[in-house]
């Protein structure tokens, strides 16, 4: 019951229609986030207390790793790098 | 000559995973599929040509 | 997988254009407009519109939200101007 096409009866195509629909709109702005985030400074409250700032590439569709270049670190600056989205808090960026 | 397979062919990975796509997205899966498909592309041409390192080396969460 | 992971897009829906304050894992908190709410990961997207003239775009991961608490409805032109950020119209193309 925790899977939200399950919870759509199979009589219900119309409830199925606007979950899907819902989940168009809501995919579709934050994949246009991604994009808009590409190439501006971004900052990253990682977990233990740990902040860095990168500027942002890319991502997996699946939303685990972000692509990163020019990552500053509290030990160091690295070119390149992958950050694991499973070690971060949230993220910050300006438009 | 070849002998022909009576198997069926085999399903491909592209045709499945369409199939959940638009099981989730409905009518909207090929618009989402494309825009996914163009961010998979940078981040796959990236690593292929920055081989970028895993920061920090050991996660910092489980 | 936490109750705000679980939740369905239609769910997620009633956060869109709402002013919300989210904690996070490790006591942070923030506080902004929600503009979407990605439904594979469940990341919260929050914009805020700073004096310069800025927006401030803050992206709360899904696997760290403890709690969202809904504040005001969003004013209109608040709305105006936050809603169509990563609207088709306004952005750029994603093709590269």
């Amino acid at each position: 019951s925790s899977s939200s096409i399950s919870t759509a009866g199979s009589g219900n195509r119309a409830d199925l229609e606007r979950e899907q629909q819902g989940r168009v709109e809501l995919r579709e702005r934050y994949l246009r986030s991604l994009f808009a985030m590409a190439g501006h400074t971004v900052h990253f409250t990682m977990y233990e207390r740990v902040n860095v700032s990168a500027s942002f590439d890319a991502s997996d569709i699946d939303i685990l790793n972000f692509q990163v270049s020019n990552l500053q670190t509290p030990l160091g600056v690295h070119r390149e790098a992958l950050l694991r989205c499973s070690d971060i808090i949230s993220y910050t960026f300006e438009l | 000559t070849t002998k022909r397979s009576v198997q069926p062919p085999a399903e491909r990975p592209g045709e499945r995973r369409m199939a959940e796509m638009k099981k989730l997205y409905g009518v909207g899966a090929a618009k989402i599929q494309a825009m996914e498909t163009a961010m998979q592309l940078a981040f796959d041409r990236n690593c292929d040509e920055k081989q970028p390192k895993y920061w920090p080396v050991i996660p910092l969460k489980l | 997988m936490s109750e705000w992971q679980r939740k369905n897009p239609l769910e997620w829906q009633t956060y869109v254009n709402k002013e919300v304050k989210v904690t996070a894992a490790e006591k942070h908190e923030y506080k902004g407009w929600v503009l979407t709410i990605d439904p594979v990961s469940a990341n919260i997207v929050l914009g805020k519109l700073m004096e310069d003239g800025k927006i401030s775009v803050s992206v709360i991961l899904g696997h760290a939200v403890k709690e969202v608490e809904i504040g005001n409805e969003g004013d209109d032109e608040m709305k105006e101007q936050l809603a169509h950020l990563f609207m088709p119209e306004e952005s750029k193309a994603y093709g590269q």
